[in-house]
């Protein structure tokens, strides 16, 4: 029985850390290679060690996908191609491919630099990690060998973001990464087709948030940061997530020109500057409007906001903003989740004195977005991995009800195993088509109607043509086969006048039907033979002895129960 | 344990207990299980749990029925785990019958709780930490674990099963500790209860019919093999090795590879393998059973093997050997005159899953040649090695892949078809052909084998991948060819070679392709770093356009391949192979120096990697006195420091830092071993006063670029300043008597007023220029004593 399983490695009933081994009519593919931000010893990556235990990584693993740049997606990927050894194909995005070495070699300088570690790749091996990428275009369908294919298709989330299809034969899964149903300031919605996939497996970060009006959100940030502002305070928004920065910078800049205000804006040099250079570049992966108006000015190319030099950095201002999701352990989650003293490396505790708020301009997709691509794709089933088992019950729940769908909620190691029909597909005679047609009725999806013909299987092919085509096409002469009974009738009469007796009775009740008396004495209703023959033992009895082919077995059956009932009496 | 956090316990614990409180960040009981376990590593759990009640309190509380987490649950079960490790501490927690509680059937177990894999897991964890004493046996045996543990080897989560087979084995190992030294009996009767419980566990599986319960026993006894040498486990394997045996006579053998690692586990265990159990025949017999696919592991597995008969390493290298056998053969080649391929090649089992169907046949000729490029640098490599024979195949196999050989066969015919264009294939040859290049071949097969690689450095159709892997292996092959004695410039054969490849080369570094232009300058790196001083090598180069268009690429869209180009540019004049051309605009004078290029890399390129590439080979010519350094050191040195200190990217600065080093060590003398049985070299250090050696140094602004990184942000650059620092301490400190008087003049006191203010964050003022005298008695002074500068 052909199957579809799902392990989970990073990502089952959490947020972070993203690697999810998918295996699809015997190929095997593993979804992102993350980290977890919230650890800082082994359990940071996921453990490679499950993935198989007999042979080398390479032979198993198909290929690698990678969904979009952020770091609990592709955190993980030199270790596992430098350091564990997988020295197969890794599929992104052209942006993403541009993007993720500049992450990557950013959480390298944190983890070496900042942390001491000596264990952890390097930037060559980044750089020979980053070679062994493919990068794919959207909705461009990419062979990874005769029968594995994948597909991207536009996330929104950040720049470069895709959705997978990954199709082998006809099954196919659809794996989201992080996405976006809403379009924002800078780009554009998530999008997939009516793919009906076996199984979707979608992010549920936000899987119990209906988020309120993006406008109201933006109008309260642009407020917040106003009012602080203008009462002389700074305000310090640490945008973890890149593609946020980029988002914020856009809003900001937008409401500075319109206000005229003057008080400076900056942002940290490295990582964002160094990211907008490819948001000019890749400006077609943005969204219509940045796209039409990029000629007379590249929304990228900032006026207010400047780079930001380490001589301004003082006492953070009054208030810190959080843009987004904060994943469990890190410093934001434990701000936000109300601690005002915090315990940094080295037992060095900091107060935290600055007014805290949370705005949600991540981009991930709510509840309501979930539903939308779930009715956009129309899976047979669903996976929720990235997000909380708690809010994921809820979503599960609500998706089985309305789609009349499974949904599976895997936790790290937890294998679910999908079982799939196999589909295969049958050529038709245009002959047989035609003959089907004559009868007057179209072909309707939703009425599905029996047609007869030959099954004929022949070069791994399969076709359906009519029984003459059939017989011609293989050279076969055609054999009949008939359906006999014997119907005993007590009639003392020789037997060729019981078989009169039959004709006209027959010829009587089936007033529709050719019923002819042969000149051998037999009696024929179309294709129906009857033969009258004395009964060996009883001379009072006759043997009617009835044969048709299963054409007329309708009229058979109907022929030999009407015989059984006896026949008239003579009027004579 | 603190006292603060002794404090902090009772509330911790009740924040954990009340379900209407969830804890709303799991990495936080990860990390308090590890503080936990730290705490009990250093010190008694028994007093912990005396002096601090609450945590029992906790214990019991999570048993109660409530709407707790079942991370909490978990979290809890892992926690009694590491208590009861001691056992004094087990003791005291099966006073209060709170084990049984915890891990036996009133426990979690037969609640709805269990559903939750994180709940099995901490199950599973909880009592492997327990599990370290006697009294924990008889614990496991009397309350039913082990039953539990036997269901859960089959769980759904593979982290609970997989932790699942690794506590039996211990279970098992640890039951068995308690047993006399020396052979214990045959007799089951006589082992410890649990031991009895596995092993007849053990024993049921393997007579079982599904596999998934064979595969589970079969990892066990692995794991169990592999880890522990006692005496006992030659008992165990005389006692199972019939049973395990019998799983051969199955059509098709159940579980394969986890039998193949089983056999190979005894095998590696010297107590097993020596003894007469008929190791060595179920290995030859596994190997005549299993599928191709599955034997190479395994003959692999017998041929790395340190003592193992000669008939069963020569089957299993005829078996691993077979699928290359079955190509040469395929393609019409003579299989050698070693004998072994040709042994190899009548395998119609081999050619039947070559010409199944694509995947397999990929995959089984990966497999072989990983295989047997794991193989070929072993010290217990077959011998003879089939060097050419196997050179023959990887051509061929590359060949076939590029559609370039015309086989006569029916069986080759097919194999082109399917190996046509396969990149896989490409990859795993390309790497074994250079695994080769350690060996020797007849000089008609190394031209054969140039042939394929220039062809594969040449073809449009090579993807990025696999050209990276053609030049790695090229180089390789380069490396390897015969020299002439006495002389290390290439052989003429290697020079012909190089003539053709340099266009090849030149044209992979105009590719469109990012990778392909970076993976042609790294090769360049290598041949210049190991050539760059033959007269061959250099005729050549100098006469292709590859210098001129490596130049060009200083000035590459990305950065990676700036860098490349510049430690290659670096490179190419160390060793004179950059000559400035004259410039036909300016005929007096010359074209840009590189040196200036190099300096306008490192001012303005907005990547890290080239600016970082450009001080790496700034460091590397002071260290050779390159000319273009040595003509005017101190200025080169000002330039580079001051453009190195405004850096953002910290590797910058920290190579800066080397930079100053290597200049400190040039004007003062080396930098001396810490190693106490070092040979001190004869210090250079200069015939006049300290303050004139110094001098230098102060004029590069050595001192202000060194001092500014000691307070830098970035951790590394801060420690290697401290090193140049103490280094320079320790140089001046035996000579700096007569600057004794310079400590308290008002120079001194101005700069060190500097430094703290620097320290404290504030380095937007300069230093201002430092004589000698200030620096010698400021490097001396309390404002850098050697803790400070640690700290």
């Amino acid at each position: 029985m052909p199957e579809i399983r799902v392990t989970p490695l990073g990502a089952g009933q959490d947020v972070g850390r993203s690697c999810i081994l998918v295996s699809i009519a015997g190929k095997n593919v593993m979804l992102d290679c993350g980290m977890h931000m919230g650890f800082n010893d082994d359990r940071r990556f996921p453990d490679f060690s499950y993935i198989t235990r007999n042979g080398r990584l390479t032979d198993f693993l198909d290929c690698v996908i990678i969904s979009h740049f952020h770091l609990d997606h592709c955190g993980a990927l030199p270790y596992f191609s430098e350091m564990v050894g997988y020295d197969g194909p890794i599929y992104m995005t052209h942006p993403t491919q541009a993007i993720c070495p500049i992450l990557l070699e950013d959480y390298r300088k944190i983890a070496v630099d900042k942390k001491g570690e000596a264990n952890f790749f390097t930037s060559q091996m980044i750089k020979d990690c980053m070679k062994k990428v493919v990068a794919v275009h959207l909705h461009q369908t990419v062979q990874v060998d005769d029968e594995l294919e994948i597909k991207a298709y536009y996330a929104g989330h950040v720049l470069g973001a895709a959705m997978f299809q990954i199709k082998v034969g006809s099954e196919s899964v659809v794996y989201t990464g992080d996405y976006n149903m809403t379009p924002d300031r800078h780009l554009g919605a998530a999008w997939i087709d009516k793919c009906r996939p076996n199984l979707l497996i979608t992010e549920s970060t936000y899987a119990t948030t209906i988020r309120d009006s993006k406008r109201c959100r933006e109008r309260d940030f642009l407020k917040k940061v106003h009012e602080a502002v203008e009462r002389g305070g700074k305000v310090l928004i640490p945008v973890f997530a890149l593609g946020r920065a980029q988002e914020l910078c856009i809003l900001l800049e937008t409401f500075w020109e319109r206000m005229n205000l003057k008080a400076p804006i900056y942002f940290s040099t490295g990582l964002t500057e160094k990211a907008n250079h490819y948001y000019k570049l890749f400006i077609t992966w943005t969204n219509q409007k940045i796209r039409k108006t990029f000629v007379q000015r590249n929304m990228f190319e900032f006026k207010h906001i400047k780079a930001f030099d380490r001589a301004f950095a003082d006492n953070p201002g009054p208030m810190v903003i959080m843009p987004g999701y904060c994943v469990q352990g890190t410093v934001g989650h434990k701000i936000l989740s109300g601690q005002r003293k915090l315990e940094m490396e080295g037992r060095q505790v900091l107060e935290v004195k600055m007014q805290v708020e949370y705005m949600s301009f991540s981009a991930h997709a709510d509840a309501k977005g979930i539903m939308q691509l779930v009715g956009q794709a129309e899976p047979e089933s669903v996976l929720l991995v990235h997000g909380e088992a708690k809010k994921m019950e809820f979503l599960k729940q609500k998706i089985e009800q309305e789609f009349r769908v499974n949904c599976y909620m895997p936790a790290n190691g937890e294998t679910v195993t999908l079982p799939t029909s196999p589909s295969i597909p049958v050529g038709i005679s245009l002959g047989l088509l035609k003959r089907e047609m004559a009868q007057g009725l179209l072909p309707d999806v939703k009425k599905p109607r029996l047609l007869h013909g030959t099954l004929i299987m022949k070069d791994s092919n399969f076709r359906l043509v009519s029984s003459e085509q059939a017989l011609k096409e293989l050279g076969l002469a055609e054999h009949q086969l008939r359906f006999t009974c014997r119907v005993h009738l007590h009639d003392p009469r020789k037997e060729q006048e019981t078989a009169v007796r039959v004709y006209s009775h027959l010829k009587s009740v089936l007033k529709d039907h050719c019923v002819q008396h042969l000149p051998d004495g037999s009696v024929t209703v179309e294709s129906i033979l009857i033969q009258a023959a004395a009964h060996s033992e009883d001379p009072g009895t006759k043997v009617l002895l009835v044969s048709w082919t299963y054409q007329d077995e309708e009229l058979g059956s109907y022929l030999t129960s009407l015989l059984k009932k006896g026949l008239p009496q003579a009027s004579s | 344990m603190d006292p603060e956090c002794s404090q902090l316990l009772p509330a911790l614990c009740a924040v954990l207990a009340d379900p209407r409180q969830p804890v709303a960040d799991d990495t936080c009981l990860e990390k308090l299980l590890d503080w936990f376990k730290t705490i009990t590593k250093a010190g008694s759990s028994l007093l912990l749990l005396q002096e601090n009640p609450c945590l029992v309190e906790l214990l019991c509380h999570v048993l109660k029925p409530q709407d707790l987490s079942s991370r909490v649950l978990s979290f809890s079960l892992r926690l009694a785990g590491v208590f009861a490790a001691q056992e004094d501490c087990f003791q005291y927690l099966q006073q209060g019958e709170l084990l049984p509680r915890l891990f036996g059937e009133p426990g979690p177990l037969g609640g709805a709780a269990w559903t939750a894999p994180s709940v099995r897991s901490g199950w599973i964890q909880g009592l492997r930490s327990l599990a370290q004493h006697p009294s924990a046996l008889h614990f496991l045996a009397d309350c039913g674990a082990v039953d539990t543990i036997f269901s859960l080897q089959g769980d759904s989560s593979l982290f609970v099963a997989s932790a699942a087979g690794q506590l039996l084995v211990h279970i098992l190992g640890l039951s068995m500790q308690g047993l006399a030294e020396g052979h214990p009996s045959l007799q089951a009767g006589d082992w410890p209860v649990c031991a009895q419980k596995i092993v007849g566990h053990i024993e049921e599986s393997l007579h079982s019919t599904a596999v998934p319960q064979i595969t589970q026993a079969l990892n066990v006894l692995t794991t169990t093999f592999g880890h522990c040498h006692d005496p006992w486990t030659q008992v165990l394997w005389v006692r199972l090795s019939p049973l395990v045996g019998s799983l051969l006579e199955k059509d098709p053998v159940p579980a394969a590879h986890s039998l193949v690692d089983l056999l190979l586990s005894v095998a590696r265990s010297p107590g097993l393998s020596s003894s007469s159990c008929g190791l060595w025949e179920t290995l030859a017999q596994t190997l005549n059973h299993l599928s191709p696919t599955q034997a190479g592991p395994l003959a692999l597995g017998i041929l790395k093997l340190q003592d193992c008969p000669q008939v069963l390493r020569a089957q299993a290298f005829v078996i691993l050997l077979q699928p290359l056998a079955c190509v040469l053969k395929a393609t019409g080649q003579d299989p050698g005159p070693s004998g072994v391929l040709d042994s190899a090649t009548g395998d119609s089992l081999t050619v039947d899953v070559l010409l199944s169907s694509k995947a397999a046949c990929v995959g089984l000729l990966c497999r072989t040649l990983a295989h047997l490029e794991l193989l070929q640098p072993l010290p217990q490599r077959p011998c003879p090695w089939p060097q050419e024979p196997l050179l023959g195949a990887a051509v061929t196999l590359l060949q076939l892949c590029r559609g370039s050989a015309s086989p006569a066969s029916d069986v080759g015919r097919h194999l082109c078809a399917l190996l046509l264009g396969c990149v896989r294939v490409q990859r795993a040859a390309l790497d074994f052909l250079g695994t080769l290049s350690q060996g020797t071949g007849p000089q008609e097969l190394v031209t054969e084998v140039f042939a394929v690689l220039l062809e594969y450095l040449r073809s449009p159709d090579s993807s990025p991948t696999v050209l990276k892997k053609a030049f790695q292996a090229t180089f390789r092959w380069l490396l390897s060819s015969p020299k002439t004695p006495g002389c290390c410039d290439l052989e003429p054969h290697a020079l012909l070679v190089l003539r053709e490849l340099l266009p090849v080369l030149q044209k992979r570094l105009c590719s469109p392709c990012w990778e392909v232009r970076d993976s042609g300058l790294e090769f360049l790196t290598q041949m210049t770093r190991h050539w760059g001083g033959q007269a061959g090598f250099r005729h050549a180069l100098l006469a292709s356009e590859v210098p001129k268009l490596t130049e060009q690429l200083l000035r590459d869209p990305e950065s990676y391949v700036r860098a490349s180009a510049v430690t290659v540019m670096g490179q190419l004049s160390s060793q004179g192979l950059h000559v400035t051309p004259v410039s036909p605009e300016h005929p007096g004078g010359q074209q840009k120096s590189l040196l200036v290029e190099l300096l306008h890399i490192l001012s303005t390129d907005s990547e890290g990697f080239p600016r970082r590439a450009v001080m790496q080979v700034f460091t590397q010519w002071l260290r050779d006195h390159h000319a273009d350094v040595a003509g005017d050191t101190e200025q080169f040195m000002a330039r580079v420091l001051q453009v190195a200190s405004q850096d953002l990217d910290w590797e910058v600065r920290a190579q800066g830092l080397e930079l100053a080093l290597v200049f400190l060590e040039q004007t003062l003398g080396q930098f001396h071993s810490h190693c106490p049985y070092a040979v001190t070299p004869p210090v250079a250090a200069p015939a006049g006063s300290l303050a004139q050696a110094l001098q230098p140094l102060c004029r590069v602004r050595l001192f202000e670029f060194a001092f500014r990184a000691l307070f830098d942000c970035d951790r590394p650059v801060a420690q290697k300043s401290c090193d140049l620092l103490l280094f320079l301490r320790a140089k001046t400190a035996s000579s700096s008597g007569s600057l004794e008087e310079s400590r308290s003049g008002p120079d001194v006191a101005s700069v060190e007023a500097a430094l703290q203010r620097w320290q404290a964050g504030d380095q937007g003022q300069p230093l201002g220029d430092l004589e000698p005298e200030v620096v010698a008695a400021l490097d001396c002074s309390q404002a850098l004593n050697e803790d400070s500068l640690m700290g």
